[in-house]
């Protein structure tokens, strides 16, 4: 099939160079040119220090709190998007748009220069006379859990608006007037029904979070470090190929098993919405 | 009804709030730039467009603005044209291993950036090739074929072949009808895979970081810059392209909004 070569092509690249990649991981450090001979010392050592084994279940940790924040906070936005006149509903739109479009570079940036020792957060608490002294927010993991909630926002709120939006008004209208109250209909008949929303915009969030680069990087200033930046500082910092490979390779496994298993439970808990 | 009020606005003052923190960040980095003096505080202490004049004798910055937009533009192009192929193989024809097919052209999609930018250190550093602009439009291909294929799938799928047929019916060639008719139908979704191609290419850090050896692309000198100097150049950059993606959005609004839940992870 002549229309599918050149696709096939790149994703024969792509596959190329990440089984490369795994040979990479069980090769050893001191491997001698021309003879192939393997190991698991990478993934041993990774797996047996609790300092290297950290990174990761530290990066699970926090992404998983900040998988929530962001899941609430965005049902909260998608909600009022949903309640909203169409002028509201515009506005809140183009700025989801614009942050969804903006490089996160630019918005962990943005987020260093609100909350740093000399921020606009910080100036405005002191003016304000609530602390004496600036708070210690930038390079700590506080920083780090706001930057990565800014930062996947519009992932959580366009999946929930979406199934906001598929909901049939008059199905809201029934159950009012079959006397239940508002919130009961939200409750029993809303919420439900976005429950796949919800569940799209939790594995994406997740996946995003748990693997970010930049936001732990900038806002955590080597303070806060997550499993990519262990993985980056090994290959690039101490040259360490082999590690970083095998690191990289049970990060991919740990996040397609929780893909795989997030997508499972959520098809059975979301089976009665579609 | 007061409680319907009450709740109405309670939905509409956290709504307000939520959005609010939101745009600060942004409107924090915008107000940055125009600082008079070298501080980063906000509100500006006077008002100065010397950063943004600044940003003329940043060659560092000018070639890896070159460099990032090459690279968006030629990956974006390459993309949506290998999409289109994939894509009319997938939708119009029956094969078996078709389902498979897709699944693993979009397989990328859930590989972390990280683990892509090791990969391809991995592959290029063995194979002894540490030219920048070779590795990275390389990396940008692979990086942006899922996104654009999952649009243009989508808007194949959203057109049926079934008029297509209709002009081949009446005497065109398989290409003309191709050309004629289905090309001009989807060029929208065309168009959204290329801006999503573009803006995946344009921001991508995480995996364009590990093949930086030569050259250097636009958010990775934004990142260093951050860390390393300590004035409002760099919140004047980011500023400018800010301004753009929204001047990009006025443009293609229309033919983004609709494909934004089919485009991107």
């Amino acid at each position: 099939m002549a229309l599918v070569l050149p696709a096939l092509l790149v994703i024969a690249t792509f596959f190329a160079m990440m089984s490369t990649m795994v040979v990479a991981s069980f090769s050893p450090a001191d491997a001698v040119q021309g003879i192939r001979t393997y190991t698991l010392e990478h993934y041993r050592r990774f797996l047996a220090s609790s300092f290297y084994w950290g990174y990761l279940t530290g990066s699970l940790w926090i992404s998983l709190y900040c998988t929530f924040i962001t899941a609430v906070l965005g049902y909260f936005i998608a909600y009022f998007m949903f309640r909203s006149s169409s002028v509201v509903r515009l506005v809140v739109g183009s700025v989801l748009i614009v942050q969804f479009f903006t490089a996160y570079v630019i918005r962990s940036y943005a987020v260093m220069l609100l909350v740093g020792k000399t921020g606009f957060l910080n100036q405005t608490l002191l003016a304000l006379g609530i602390i004496d002294a600036p708070l210690r927010i930038l390079f700590t993991q506080a920083a780090v859990a706001i930057g990565l909630v800014q930062v996947s926002l519009p992932f959580m709120v366009f999946p929930i608006l979406a199934s906001l939006n598929a909901i049939p008004t008059n199905l809201e209208m029934a159950s009012a007037s079959l006397g239940a109250s508002r919130f009961k209909t939200f409750w029993t008949i809303v919420f439900p029904l976005t429950l796949p929303g919800i569940a799209a915009g939790v594995v994406v969030v997740y996946l995003f979070e748990l693997t970010s680069y930049i936001v732990p990087g900038m806002l955590g200033g080597g303070y806060a470090d997550m499993i990519a930046n262990l993985i980056y500082n090994k290959a690039m910092r101490s040259f360490e190929y082999g590690f970083a490979a095998a690191a990289a390779v049970v990060t991919l496994v740990v996040s397609a098993a929780i893909v795989y298993g997030l997508n499972r439970s959520f098809a059975r808990i979301t089976r009665y919405a579609r | 009804m007061s409680s319907w009020r009450s709740s109405h606005l309670l939905v509409n003052f956290v709504g307000s709030v939520l959005v609010g923190l939101l745009v600060l960040p942004i409107v924090v980095l915008i107000g940055v730039s125009f600082n008079a003096g070298v501080e980063q505080v906000f509100p500006p202490h006077g008002f100065s467009l010397r950063w943004y004049a600044n940003l003329a004798n940043r060659q560092g910055f000018l070639d890896a603005a070159k460099l990032t937009l090459a690279l968006a533009l030629g990956s974006a192009c390459i993309s949506v044209l290998v999409s289109l192929g994939a894509g009319v193989a997938i939708t119009r024809y029956r094969f078996p291993g078709r389902d498979f097919l897709l699944t693993l052209l979009l397989s990328p999609l859930i590989v972390p950036q990280v683990v892509v930018g090791m990969a391809f250190l991995v592959t290029l550093s063995a194979l002894g090739i540490f030219n920048s602009i070779v590795s990275l439009s390389l990396l940008h291909c692979v990086i942006t074929l899922p996104f654009a294929l999952r649009v243009v799938v989508v808007a194949l799928q959203v057109h049926p072949a079934s008029i297509e047929e209709a002009a081949q019916s009446l005497g065109a060639s398989p290409v003309r009808a191709f050309f004629g008719v289905t090309v001009p139908q989807i060029a929208p979704g065309l168009l959204a895979a290329g801006v999503f191609a573009f803006v995946t290419s344009f921001e991508n850090f995480t995996a364009s970081q590990f093949l930086v050896w030569d050259r250097t692309t636009l958010p990775i000198a934004i990142y260093t810059s951050v860390q390393t100097e300590n004035d409002p150049t760099a919140a004047a950059l980011s500023s400018l392209i800010v301004a753009a993606v929204i001047v990009f959005i006025a443009v293609f609004n229309r033919f983004v909004v609709r494909h934004m839940l089919a485009g991107r992870t």
